[in-house]
């Protein structure tokens, strides 16, 4: 077990009389990324604004290298850094401007050296004179990226650094993401609403509904919670005995056209159905098998359907 | 305190205020305005009615400037920071609530203090009005108390703002006219009715406009006026600092501090 970067124990957060985050217990080991999910209104935006001190907790403990945050916290927050789709830099001064004020902030030595050598990594070097505002989306996600290295941190916060970003400019912000993580062995708890991202690049996921955590495991692990998985057949014409045999078996099927039929069941029961099928001289030509991703276990725990153990 | 986040953080209110065209005419351009129109009023005043009454005005208006630009900078530069969604991310980093205060009012007294020398040199050679002749121990005097006044009103803004969110910004540069009149900046506190005469002496400047005005062309220091501003401005100091801190806690408490981004 790796050493464990952030300890959450317990956290409560009550506004009057609405509780939005509910006891909750997590932690963050050295080198893992951790998604941390959940609708809108589930508590994340508020639990990660408790973990970077600008919203008060109302009960519980928050450790960062094994120290209690509330009583260290400038220590703490000099070794950890936070990066959001959502933050940004001042728009009316440059780039360079707002780095070396957030180097300053960070008591950064030599912070022009670390400036440059960042922008190259990122490959912004030519923007640094440009001022924040004029700077492309994609840009200024990368920028914000820039800032949250600048302290050299063991721990990122990401709240959905990729939002608003398109397709290309969204997975090459991805890449960078797993390479600062291999390279620089960095922790990362990682919001997102996007879910082939979360299964992409986290090691475990937390789902957080109503301020409490629902489920916490691997992307999957966590989709194998799911039973169900959905089977399409293609057949011959073989649909009066195909019909009589799921109805024999009281398997949960729909037509889709007289040569394709859709059946919900459990991914174990998926062989013995083709095999059932191929016993009663029923030709499949194809097979598609849809399993469950980690978007319908957000959708599950969403709608709070009860089939996730 | 930290020196190279207070250094870090005076970095980005001179890079703000230079890109600026807002901060720039709000603390260079209206004052040295304001103070031409009264140099020119101060000279009709002169004409009309003897020097000495026109010039009190003028010089009332070069010492109001000192309150106005430290307020405006301690409450509305960190408003810079909430209109760009970047407040958050000054206050994830290991800055400290008393670092970034404290820089912001250094930065306020270091604008205050250019502004005052510019308005004062026009005063000199447009209006044959020279505010030196008081002498560099009464106007460092003044300075002090001025600032420390500006900044316990400019701080308990900024709190109303954290806790409140951006819906009564314009508190921070709308409130503070309120007090020009009570101060009795431009007058004697003699000419005000009498409730408001007594509640003149409730506020720190009206003592140092008064000490101005009773010291005018000379380099007298009238200690008991100064005495009495500094004894209210710690009163006004501390209350400042202690309303901003329950403000500032009650923010981070409600979630309104993060809010103020959103």
């Amino acid at each position: 077990m790796s050493e464990a970067i952030l300890e959450v124990e317990n956290l409560v957060k009550n506004y009057g009389s609405t509780r939005a985050v509910d006891g909750i217990s997590f932690s963050v080991p050295r080198g893992k990324v951790v998604g941390f999910l959940g609708p809108n209104g589930a508590g994340k935006t508020t639990t990660i604004q408790i973990l970077l001190g600008i919203t008060e907790r109302s009960s519980g403990s928050i450790k960062y290298f094994g120290e209690d945050f509330f009583r260290n916290r400038q220590k703490s927050l000099q070794r950890i850094n936070f990066a959001s789709a959502f933050n940004t830099l001042l728009g009316r001064i440059s780039v360079y401007e707002n780095l070396i004020v957030f180097a300053g902030l960070y008591q950064v030595k030599n912070p022009k050296k670390r400036i440059l050598e960042l922008a190259e990594y990122f490959e912004i070097a030519d923007l640094l004179s440009e001022r924040y505002w004029d700077i492309s989306s994609g840009q200024k996600t990368r920028v914000n990226l820039m800032k949250s290295l600048l302290n050299d941190p063991e721990l990122i916060l990401m709240d959905e650094p990729t939002a608003s970003l398109d397709p290309d400019i969204a997975d090459k912000t991805l890449t960078l993401i797993e390479n600062l993580r291999k390279s620089r062995n960095l922790s990362i708890l990682y919001t997102s609403h996007n879910m082939d991202e979360i299964t992409r690049i986290c090691d475990e996921v937390i789902f957080l509904d109503h301020g409490i955590i629902v489920a916490q495991d691997t992307p999957l692990n966590l989709t194998k919670r799911i039973t169900g998985a959905q089977l399409r057949l293609i057949f011959d014409d073989h649909k009066k005995e195909l019909e009589d045999f799921l109805k024999e078996e009281k398997y949960d099927f729909s037509f889709a056209d007289e040569h394709t039929v859709i059946i919900n069941t459990k991914e174990t029961l998926i062989p013995k159905i083709i095999f059932g099928a191929g016993k009663r001289n029923i030709y499949i030509t194809d097979i598609e098998v849809e399993k469950p991703t980690l978007e319908d276990v957000f959708l599950q725990i969403a709608r709070k359907e009860k089939n996730v153990n | 305190m930290s020196i190279s986040r207070i250094k870090a953080v005076l970095y980005q209110e001179f890079f703000v205020s230079m890109r600026s065209v807002e901060i720039i005419m709000d603390i260079i351009f209206f004052p040295v305005m304001t103070i031409i129109l009264f140099g020119f009023l101060s000279t009709y005043l002169s004409g009309a009615i003897g020097s000495s009454i026109g010039q009190r005005v003028l010089m009332g208006m070069l010492l109001w400037d000192v309150i106005f630009i430290t307020q405006y900078s301690v409450s509305v530069g960190s408003l810079w920071n909430v209109w760009s969604r970047n407040l958050s991310n000054m206050f994830i980093t290991p800055l400290d609530i008393k670092e970034y205060i404290f820089a912001h009012t250094l930065s306020g007294s270091i604008k205050s203090l250019i502004v005052f020398l510019i308005t004062s040199v026009i005063s000199i050679f447009v209006f044959d009005f020279n505010i030196f002749d008081l002498g560099v121990i009464n106007l460092l005097l003044y300075f002090i108390n001025l600032n420390i006044f500006a900044f316990a009103i400019g701080v308990a803004i900024l709190g109303l703002i954290f806790s409140f969110g951006t819906r009564i910004q314009a508190f921070a540069w709308g409130l503070l006219p309120l007090f020009q009149p009570l101060t009795a900046a431009l007058y004697p506190v003699s000419v005000l009715p009498s409730p408001l005469k007594e509640m003149a002496y409730i506020f720190p400047p009206t003592y140092i406009f008064e000490a101005a005005r009773a010291s005018f062309g000379s380099t007298v220091v009238h200690w008991d006026l100064i005495g009495m501003a500094f004894a209210t401005n710690i009163v006004y100091f501390v209350l400042g600092v202690l309303f901003f801190r329950l403000m500032f806690k009650k923010s981070r408490e409600s979630g309104q501090f993060a809010r103020n981004e959103s």
